[in-house]
């Protein structure tokens, strides 16, 4: 075939295809032309995972920012929650096209190979823009350490919480005088309060909502009360496995039980929180709920999920910064990155309104926000958390919620016995621990991730 | 390929100068011809050769998603499938769900064809109703059935007065997919076996009519055996479509397991493999496992076929 003689149509169709990959061009381009658009010096691209009232807040605090900084030009990103978010990081950050910073749960980072997809954290420099170790709960920067080096900055916690309507308990006893729940420290204890609190309830509605059917939400309430009742998951060198079934077949009984005695519904499983705004008495939730509660105008309180084993501790993870990969990381960029980030976890008062705890503890004596109702009255839960183990393949939606989380709901739900489920989880994490990081090969044994 | 040479019946005049003529027409023939599939050829290859090949040498490695240089390990993935319990779980729910929708959508499609094709007025409008939910995306299709599943505000309890947990008990959870899959896909089928319908001679039912058979034997002797070809067809197509279920199943679990992990299907395990759990080697040989199976349930098909038609002569 010679050289096609060119003809009107041809000419056409190619100007067609110029235009398509121009726009391509130009959609590639974009970010630059923003920067160029913008008379800032300093690029900071920053992914995020937080969308709903989460994303209204950190654009604020974002938005905040670039006032006080005209210098650096904020270029942020919203990435869907979940499994794809740390996906598209990972990918990122391995093909050298990582933001220049990022959010991770902070459960996910001993598994994201910290050193190889995760820069560490210049603490000289965070201590420039005013952040330092003495401002944070020690244990939760603690857990942000990976062999020696910082690897997350935390911005918060967000915990399980027992939410509970004061309108509606008022005429059962359980509210004291303080107009807050009375404490509760036994399991009989407890049962014998939701079985005042169903005295109280509309028909229709069940008397605590606390999502039997979803293998993240049982999956984190088994490790709050399990670290209630002082269990362990593995040895200090990650060798072994701990796991008590014993003291995990009583929190899955107990868990089980508020099925079995009538007080949760399974068909109602994932519409707790629509119920309590509805007129259930109790029900668990993340403290994210606490702007849909606050917004729907209902009196109501909210306590860290009770120590019904008798020592107080509560399920955390922390939403913390992190510095994906880059090859040629430093500089302007690099600066303006742990600039914004110390900024934001400085002023975390609006982060406070979405119901999480910030992490930076000058915050949390302010009186802005020990005037934050019902924040003030959970606030203890930065003092008891109850952490999935730090081995790489723990974390929000990491693989040990997705292997063990199922097996929980099975017991919760009435289909497998508790001892059964509580063997199966050992022999879960059993296999777990004997896998290797497919990021790096290695066992949790010889990850070092030891703080 | 057959060429333009081969197929067109020359007049007899023309024949003899055509013989000569072939050669050279066959040789241009497929110079034009092969321009004209060119571009075919070369997306083919770039997005479904090459991934193939790939996915085969990644099958033998533990390569993981950040892309760097992975280590041959022969057929430990392999190995490891074989013996997961979890990949074996979803390769039951895949096949409990074909064998689930086969037979009813194959038994559903033949009857609204029937209904279609023998009602005199307004015949655009059932044709219409029973085709459209096929053009709905899947995404839309799940969140649709998911809203109407819904426990304590969807409107299949309501309509029939039942308490049903559809959505969060593992008797229930495929068996809503089910249905889904029922709604959304069977005008498809439903499709074929109308156009197979109005492809039967109507002399055929004269004649038998003038014999004096009823609506019933007309059916057994005449409508199901001229529909043979086009019931193959279909229960084909359904199979391997069937076992490659995923879209709608992880909608109406929100991308979760479903209750008790009940609803995992054979892609969305693959899928958590590489892109939750990162293991792309892993993913790759379980895909080619897949593979294997969908193509060996293809050629039972294909052998079977022959075999009966070898039988029928």
């Amino acid at each position: 075939m010679g050289r096609p003689g060119l003809n009107r149509r041809q000419l056409l169709a190619g100007i067609g295809g110029l235009t398509v990959a121009g726009s391509f061009g130009f959609a590639a381009l974009g970010t630059g032309a923003d920067a160029l658009a913008s008379s800032a010096s300093t690029r900071v691209r920053y992914w995020n995972l937080f969308s709903g009232g989460d994303g209204y807040n950190m654009i604020a605090m974002l938005d905040a920012f670039r006032k006080e900084h005209p210098g650096i030009d904020v270029k942020d990103s919203t990435l869907q929650w979940g499994s794809p978010f740390y996906t598209k990081l990972a990918m990122a950050a391995a093909g050298n096209r990582a933001p220049d910073l990022g959010v991770m749960h902070l459960g996910r980072v001993t598994g994201f190979s910290p050193g190889r997809l995760l820069d560490p954290w210049d603490v000289g420099l965070l201590a420039k823009y005013g952040v330092k170790e003495a401002d944070f709960n020690p244990a939760l920067w603690k857990r942000a350490v990976i062999d020696g080096k910082l690897y997350a900055l935390p911005l918060d916690i967000h915990v399980q919480l027992c939410f509970y309507r004061k309108d509606v308990l008022k005429k059962t006893g359980l509210i004291g005088d303080d107009g807050r729940l009375v404490p509760v420290t036994s399991t009989d204890g407890w049962f014998d309060m939701l079985k005042e609190a169903k005295k109280a309830t509309r028909k229709g509605l069940q008397t605590i909502g606390l999502w039997v059917n979803d293998q993240n939400f049982q999956w984190w309430f088994f490790v709050a009360f399990y670290t209630q009742l002082g269990g362990t998951w593995f040895n200090a060198d990650n060798t072994e496995v701990t796991f008590d079934t014993d003291k995990a077949t009583q929190v899955l009984e107990f868990l089980r039980q508020h099925v079995a005695d009538g007080y949760a519904n399974p068909g109602m499983g994932s519409v707790g929180a629509e119920q309590f705004v509805n007129g259930t008495p109790f029900t668990w939730e993340g403290n994210w709920s606490v702007p849909v509660f606050s917004g729907a105008k209902l009196e109501y309180g909210a306590t860290p999920l009770p120590p019904v084993f008798g020592k107080q501790a509560t399920h955390a993870e922390s939403h913390s910064f992190v510095l994906p990969h880059q090859a040629g990381r430093g500089g302007a960029t690099n600066e303006g990155a742990h600039q914004l980030a110390a900024y934001v976890v400085k002023h975390a008062r609006q982060w406070a309104a979405g119901g999480h705890i910030p992490a930076y503890t000058p915050t949390l004596s302010t009186a802005a926000y020990k005037k934050l109702s019902p924040q003030n009255e959970y606030v203890s839960a930065m003092d008891h958390q109850a952490n999935e183990p730090k081995v790489w393949f723990a974390g929000s939606t990491g693989i040990l919620a997705q292997r063990v989380g199922p097996i929980v709901v099975s017991s919760t739900l009435g289909s497998a016995r508790p001892q059964a489920v509580a063997r199966r989880m050992k022999g879960a994490l059993t296999q777990l621990l004997a896998m290797k990081n497919p990021m790096d090969g290695k066992t949790a044994a010889q990850g070092g991730a030891a703080a | 390929m057959t060429t333009s040479a081969e197929t067109v019946i020359a007049p007899p005049r023309a024949q003899a100068a055509a013989a000569g003529a072939a050669t050279v027409g066959r040789k241009q023939g497929f110079q034009h011809g092969g321009w004209f599939v060119a571009p075919f050829l070369a997306l083919f290859a770039l997005f479904v050769i090459w991934p193939l090949l790939r996915g085969i040498y990644l099958s033998f490695t533990d390569a993981n998603i950040s892309g760097d240089s992975a280590g041959f390990i022969g057929f430990d993935n392999y190995r490891e499938a074989l013996h997961d319990p979890l990949m074996w779980d979803s390769l039951g729910h895949s096949a409990f769900f074909t064998l689930l929708v086969v037979p009813c959508i194959t038994v559903l499609a033949f009857l609204l064809a029937m209904l279609a094709h023998h009602i005199e007025r307004g015949t655009w409008l059932w044709r219409l109703c029973f085709f459209l939910p096929f053009l709905l995306p899947s995404t839309v299709a799940g969140n649709l059935w998911q809203w109407l599943f819904n426990p304590g505000t969807g409107m299949v309890n309501h309509v029939f007065g039942i308490d049903t947990p559809w959505l969060t008990d593992k008797s229930y959870a495929m068996l809503a997919v089910v249905i889904t899959t029922l709604w959304w896909t069977v005008g498809f089928s439903f499709l074929l076996y109308l156009a197979a319908l109005q492809g039967i001679p109507g002399h055929l039912y004269e004649a038998a009519k003038l014999d004096g058979a009823n609506a019933w034997h007309r059916m057994v002797h005449i409508t199901l055996p001229m529909l043979r070809n086009i019931t193959g067809l279909v229960i084909a197509l359904q199979i391997l479509a069937s076992l490659q279920v995923f879209d709608q199943a992880v909608v109406m679990q929100d991308f979760g397991p479903g209750p008790e992990e009940s609803t995992r299907t054979f892609v969305q395990f693959t899928l958590e493999q590489g892109f939750t759990s990162y293991r792309v080697g892993y993913a790759s040989a379980i895909s080619i496992i897949f593979f294997v199976i969908i193509a060996a349930v293809a050629l039972a098909r294909m052998w079977l076929l022959r075999n009966r038609e070898e039988g029928a002569r």
